[in-house]
């Protein structure tokens, strides 16, 4: 490998990956098909986000890369070492600070702003294929607007379970057209998909597949008019580190008992900021 | 070519060896031990799908194939037609495993906690990379074994798992006797944890990527030491025979209605393997799971789903073997399907 090359992938490769971008953000919800490039991490472990991220770098970008909310969970770890060692560039915790996040599975709590990218490594690009797996007739799909087979899913799981059995990857309708796979975030951040003022990019590595949701882009849930859109809910549950109650929370089983802690965990240590809490020991490093 | 160069076939298959055997010429001999410890994947691999332990049969295999991992996999399986069966060890749980690594990615935290162990899972896969050089970290590890129940075991205790139903007395043993369907799950594990890793691996996609509905949590992931241990034929008490590396995985899949009670419980699947090899381990949890809860397949072409695809298809020896017989000499069949192929085409030209 050449070191001097500054984020990792050859010019070319980057342009054709930006290239891309374009069509998706002109085309929202609709997945663009690239040349995925081997990267040096495995399939499935966020190559698809990881092009994304390193042909959109510029030196004056500031980096965040989250794994389930955590900027400590160890691929996360990997995956900004990685970045911030090819590039050079600026690495933070702080959703405010950065200027591209790189996240699998989780929103930031810290509501994002204008100029911000948000980019999702994303396993299951096509919002179809748990329905229809053959790749010539989704397409077909997609191009009638025929999403009949997810409504008749949609359906079978109420009748008999009363709602969705989708947890995560909950399909979401963009601006009125596509149907999209929204990356395996739990529904708490589905919400936070509509109108959002950050650029949504999601990249598909081993699928190869790339698509976008622009600034300010109508995002919703697939779901029937009467029946509202359930979102995870920890009712009488709080953060057991920052006492946060209105954020997602991940659970730790201890024996029959359960904790409760902030899955953001940069915003979990902002919140104690805020507090004046300054142990220093924050849960992120 | 001549009948006689194919009887001349003697001399032919001598040459023939000897080549081979040049061919695998090094420099330097090579020990079977240095070969246990700079490969110990492809020696897992090798007594997995031999279905045989021995670090040390592996390793000869090893260098009697030349790496080839099959080939070397089929000496142990031939080595093991030689062996009397003695009969069965105890079972050995996935807690009684002396743990050198263990993951869950269904729970942040779990009791015994998450222990990464070796593993090259976070290596930059770069020739040169200015990440690989990094200096050599001491590794502070505790000296005391590491002992942990399955990171399910807290949904068990909630009562949140479905268990199958189970009507067998002991495990089946396939090289004994082969089932007729509905074949018995010990069969169908059996057959697994002999499987070639290769064709196992792509069955488990098939199923994760599109054809099947399974999108399993890894509940636990483990690797470690497990004690053999064998009632003694004469006291019938237990006695410790030997230890084993392992890999064992519980993955959770989505819930299903239990047919016991009728209340909904999460499905989880079970992979298990001889040796170092979390990949083979995933993917027969996979198969496990999208064999035994079918109930929301959907598009009715899961072949993972299917037991008679996979109990058929995915043992290395028997698919080498019979792909490689195809070099055998087929004259007289080809020469009778030149036949009729020739009749058939006099047929349809007139």
């Amino acid at each position: 490998m050449n070191e001097s090359v500054f984020a990792f992938m050859d010019e070319d490769a980057k342009k054709e990956i930006r290239r891309t971008l374009l069509k998706a953000v002109a085309i929202p919800g609709y997945t663009v098909p690239f040349a995925s490039r081997e990267m040096p991490v495995a399939r499935g472990w966020g190559t698809g986000g990881l092009q994304i991220t390193l042909s959109l770098l510029l030196k004056r970008d500031c980096i965040k890369v989250i794994d389930q909310g955590c900027d400590g969970s160890v691929n996360a770890v990997n995956i900004r070492d990685f970045i911030a060692s090819v590039s050079g560039v600026k690495q933070t915790f702080s959703t405010r600070e950065a200027t591209i996040i790189q996240t699998r599975h989780r929103i930031p709590e810290h509501k994002l702003a204008e100029g911000q990218i948000l980019v999702f490594q994303v396993p299951y690009p096509e919002v179809l294929t748990t329905v229809e797996p053959d790749t010539e007739k989704q397409k077909q799909m997609h191009a009638d607007s025929d999403y009949s087979k997810l409504w008749v899913l949609l359906y079978e799981d109420t009748s008999q379970f009363g709602d969705s059995r989708i947890s995560n990857r909950y399909p979401v309708e963009v601006e009125d057209h596509y149907v999209m796979d929204p990356s395996p975030i739990p529904k708490y951040d589905i919400p936070r998909l509509n109108n959002s003022p950050a650029l949504l990019l999601f990249g598909a590595g081993r699928e190869k597949r790339i698509y976008a949701i622009p600034p300010y882009t109508k995002v919703e849930p697939l779901k029937f008019s009467d029946r509202p859109f359930k979102v995870e809910t920890f009712a009488g549950k709080r953060c057991g580190r920052c006492g946060a109650d209105n954020v997602f929370l991940d659970e730790v089983r201890q024996g029959t008992t359960s904790l409760y802690f902030c899955s953001d965990t940069e915003y979990c240590d902002s919140i104690l900021t805020e507090q004046g809490d300054v142990t220093g020991n924050t849960e992120s490093e | 070519m001549s009948y006689v160069a194919i009887k001349g076939g003697i001399e032919a298959i001598k040459s023939s060896k000897e080549l081979f055997r040049r061919l695998l010429q090094g420099t330097e001999p090579m020990a079977a031990k240095d070969v246990s410890r700079r490969f110990p994947f492809a020696c897992d691999r090798i007594m997995a799908e031999g279905a045989l332990y021995s670090e040390k049969l592996a390793a000869r295999a090893m260098l009697r194939s030349g790496g080839d991992l099959l080939e070397a996999a089929f000496y142990l399986r031939a080595h093991r037609s030689t062996c009397r069966r003695l009969g069965e060890a105890e079972p050995v749980a996935g807690g009684e495993l002396r743990l050198l690594r263990r993951i869950s990615s269904a729970f942040k935290d779990i009791e015994g906690g998450q222990i990464l162990g070796p593993s090259c899972d976070y290596v930059i896969r770069l020739f040169r990379s200015r990440l690989q050089q990094e200096k050599s970290s001491p590794v502070t590890g505790e000296a005391d074994p590491i002992y942990s129940p399955s990171a399910v075991e807290s949904l068990r205790q909630r009562d949140q798992v479905l268990v199958l139903g189970n009507r067998e007395k002991s495990p089946f043993d396939v090289t004994r006797s082969f089932p007729l369907p509905p074949y018995p799950r010990s069969a169908l594990m059996q057959v697994m944890a002999r499987g070639e890793s290769g064709s196992m691996l792509a069955f488990a996609y098939t199923s994760m990527r599109g054809y099947g509905d399974v999108h399993p949590t890894i509940g636990d992931l483990r690797i470690g030491m497990a004690e053999i241990c064998f009632a003694h034929p004469f006291t019938g008490g237990k006695v410790k025979i030997g230890e084993i590396r392992a890999t064992f995985c519980e993955t959770v899949g989505s819930f299903q209605r239990d047919p016991r009670d009728g209340r909904l419980r999460l499905s989880t699947g079970f992979g298990f393997c001889l040796g170092h090899n979390e990949t083979r381990a995933i993917s027969m949890s996979i198969l496990d799971l999208a064999m035994h809860h079918r109930g929301y397949s959907v598009g009715g072409m899961d072949i993972a789903a299917n037991p008679e695809i996979v109990i058929h298809h995915i043992d290395g020896i028997e698919s080498m073997g019979f792909t490689n017989h195809f070099k055998l000499p087929h004259y007289v069949t080809f020469q009778a399907d030149l036949h009729v192929y020739e009749n058939a085409r006099k047929e349809s030209d007139e």
